[in-house]
């Protein structure tokens, strides 16, 4: 559920496509914001989720990442062999149902269900319980690495043997409250987000959901994509603004290709975290050449589809690699349209298909120093 | 699976503050005062530091509560060298997270504030202070008790990720912010839980040596601000492998609380 | 000027909320950033909105922000140069 519509299929012809859903939302305009532009989930996107569920009906967080978890759930299959108690759910969220705190400030009218939803971990619960999930529910909210993290939360649940199967989802949504504060640091392209690009000028912010079932490996399709290792860093240096090193995001994808037992080499592409601002496009490139030295593999950003979806960007960015994976098409750059010369030159900006796709890293870098790697592999042949 | 013990816990709390060592001693008057009311803005960091540990004044209450509480460990973790800070993790949980800056952003909005809105900040604090660069987390627990992190801590030990890991229980809401949102005043009480933990050996000679789980647990409760009664030594091997949901919290609940006392 | 200077020094210690520093601590002609406050980009995006509120100047580009902070008496002399006249 993101800028683009409903459904794992318009992420994919706009993958093949390299569209951008990035537009200048007229909702935003003139309300302060150093940038009206970004990928807002349409409103006939939520009408048609409030038909199908009233008592939801403003509680938006919760209709979008249950859209993405019924999706999910339906296109799973051997799903049907766990039974609820050794299903469980993880949900990343940075801010959950921001919208219903901003109501509840503004002394608006909110529902009893939506209010709840400003705690996270209330909103997972409630998930969980609208999935038929009995086993363990958690929520992680980690800043913008919180993707990344639910989904290793989910693997090692299944490692753990507390789970059969696991929903993993992010969610968050554009509120006032994010567009405020991404402009009072600065950090908006007021034209739209360039990643990787010569002329880039900051980032642009998208709402969400995105959802996937992980199952342990006996219960998953033989040709299932695979979540062989993750990595976890903090930079220890600026709560703001990332290492400028790179040195955090790197030791967080040598920690991935370690767990993973996979070597620099053998990674064919890397999803990145790519936000467009002029610091982080800057310490991704030094962190990649610090760990693949002068083999950088084609790697690229979607924040020019989709927006910095926050709590939401790790699932989708991540759902983007399997629709990578499967298509064996290497995701192209959307809006990227002049690199930086600073930047490695195996920047992928338009789609092509990939002589090899096999493994493949997905990383994301938050506030707080924070970053994570996750390693995937498709299996088979 | 390794054996795994808690090497030290700390707390702070309306009732007072301390480790495992001192045993929770009471805030003197008329501070306790104060921090009885929820006026988090009271705590100054000379109560616990020895200097300013980096613009405390402009963090907020939940990073602030967090380093005090990481600092009244005293576990040494300035003194430890780096291939151990890089071993060793961070695990946050809490309840209401951010929620109070969150409404102080909506009522003022500027950087300084918004850098704090996310309940993680305080995990890029801890790691900026101590210079650690392990794996992190921050969960959001839905009940009080403190135990999501001490369970995740004990299978990083044991899957390799982390040698030791900090494990922190916080909240951190101020009355003022939950009645201006008309919140529940259970989310208004604050406290900072942390607990190291790692191997056996790591612990210092002169932490106390004991002995049962139950009394571990009880420690536990005792510092998650159930029921600050004092502190028992700790040192007792964690539980492993439990299943289910809030393994620890499951089990400590049997053993110690009655029902009525429950969150 | 040395009035400015003054004010602008308190401003700053209120604007950055920097505990135990005293106007008298701070030089004027010592760098504001990278110096001995310890100030970082955040501080500087506080000093941006500051400027905006109490002295109704707006820095657009990075590089008039990196002029003016240069030192306390820089910020000084931007003040004074683009501070709108009253009518």
């Amino acid at each position: 559920m993101t800028t683009l519509g409903l459904g794992v299929e318009r992420l994919e012809q706009a993958l093949l496509g390299n569209a951008s859903g990035l537009r200048v939302c007229p909702g935003l305009a003139g309300k302060g914001y150093s940038s009206a532009v970004a990928g807002q989930v349409p409103e006939p996107v939520f009408e048609q989720l409030r038909d199908r569920d009233a008592t939801h009906a403003d509680a938006r967080a919760f209709l979008l990442a249950n859209a993405a978890l019924s999706e999910a759930v339906l296109s799973a299959r051997g799903l049907e062999a766990v039974s609820p108690s050794r299903r469980a759910l993880v949900l990343s969220t940075t801010k959950a149902d921001m919208d219903a705190l901003e109501r509840l400030f503004r002394r608006e009218p909110c529902s009893a269900a939506a209010r709840r939803h400003i705690q996270p971990s209330l909103l997972a619960e409630d998930l969980a319980a609208a999935q038929g999930v009995a086993g363990p529910v958690q929520c992680v909210s980690a800043a913008c690495i919180s993707g990344l993290l639910a989904l290793k939360q989910g693997a090692l649940l299944i490692r753990r043997g507390r789970a059969d199967a696991v929903f993993v989802a992010g969610v968050d949504l554009l509120s006032h409250f994010v567009l405020s504060g991404f402009t009072t640091l600065k950090s908006l392209d007021a034209e739209g987000c360039r990643p990787f690009d010569r002329d880039r000028g900051g980032l642009s912010l998208g709402e969400g959901a995105g959802a996937l079932v992980l199952a342990r490996r006996e219960l998953a399709p033989p040709r299932a994509i695979s979540v062989r290792g993750w990595g976890v860093s903090d930079d220890a240096n600026h709560l703001t603004g990332p290492s400028r090193d790179g040195s955090g995001l790197a030791l967080a994808i040598s920690r991935a290709l370690t767990s993973g037992g996979a070597s620099a080499e053998e990674i064919d592409y890397l999803h990145a975290h790519g936000t467009g601002t002029s610091y982080n496009d800057a310490m991704e490139s030094r962190a990649l050449r610090t760990v693949f030295g002068g083999q950088v593999p084609p790697f690229g950003s979607s924040k020019g589809m989709l927006g910095h979806t926050l709590g939401a960007a790790g699932i989708l960015e991540t759902i983007l690699c399997l629709i990578a994976l499967r298509a064996q098409t290497l995701p192209g750059t959307p809006r990227l349209r002049e690199p930086d010369p600073a930047v490695p030159a195996s920047v992928v900006a338009t789609p092509r298909p990939a002589e090899r796709l096999r493994k493949l890293l997905k990383v994301n870098c938050g506030f707080g120093g924070t970053n994570a790697a996750v390693l995937l592999e498709r299996n088979g042949e | 699976m390794s054996d795994k013990a808690i090497l030290a816990a700390s707390y702070l709390g309306p009732a007072g503050h301390g480790n495992d060592l001192t045993g929770i001693r009471p805030w003197g008057a008329p501070l306790s005062d104060a921090l009885g009311r929820g006026e988090l803005g009271e705590l100054h960091w000379s109560l616990v530091f020895a200097s300013d540990p980096g613009r405390f004044a402009r963090m907020d209450y939940m990073s602030r509560l967090g380093l005090m509480a990481v600092e009244l460990l005293e576990a040494g973790l300035d003194a430890l060298p780096v291939r151990t800070r890089d071993r060793l993790g961070v695990c946050v949980e809490t309840r209401a997270g951010s929620l109070s800056t969150d409404v102080r952003f909506l009522q003022t909005p500027r950087a300084s504030l918004f850098a704090y809105t996310l309940p993680s900040t305080l995990i890029g604090e801890i790691c900026i202070r101590y210079r650690l660069r392990g794996p992190v987390l921050c969960l959001m627990a839905p009940t009080r008790l403190g135990f999501a992190s001490l369970d995740e801590a004990c299978c990083w030990l044991d899957e390799g990720e982390a040698d030791a890991c900090l494990c922190l229980g916080c909240e951190a809401v101020e009355p003022e912010t939950a009645r201006a949102m008309d919140l529940e005043t259970a989310t208004s009480n604050w406290h900072a839980c942390a607990a190291l933990v790692g191997a056996p050996e790591g612990r210092p000679r002169e932490r106390a040596m004991g002995s049962g789980t139950d009394s571990l647990l009880k420690t536990c409760l005792d510092l998650c601000g159930q029921r600050p009664t004092g502190v028992h030594p700790v040192g007792a091997e964690l539980p492993t492998n439990a299943p289910g949901r809030d393994p620890l919290a499951k089990a400590a609940l049997k053993a110690t609380l009655p029902t009525a006392n429950r969150d | 000027m040395q009035a400015l200077i003054d004010e602008l020094k308190s401003r700053i210690i209120t604007t950055l909320g920097l505990e135990r520093v005293q106007p008298a601590d701070i030089q004027a002609e010592a760098p504001l950033f990278g110096g001995g406050l310890g100030l970082d980009s955040i501080d500087a995006l506080e000093l941006v909105a500051m400027l905006d509120q109490e002295y109704g100047i707006v820095i657009e580009e990075r590089t008039v922000a990196d002029q003016a902070f240069a030192s306390v008496r820089a910020l000084a002399e931007f003040v004074a140069t683009h501070r709108p006249k009253c009518p």
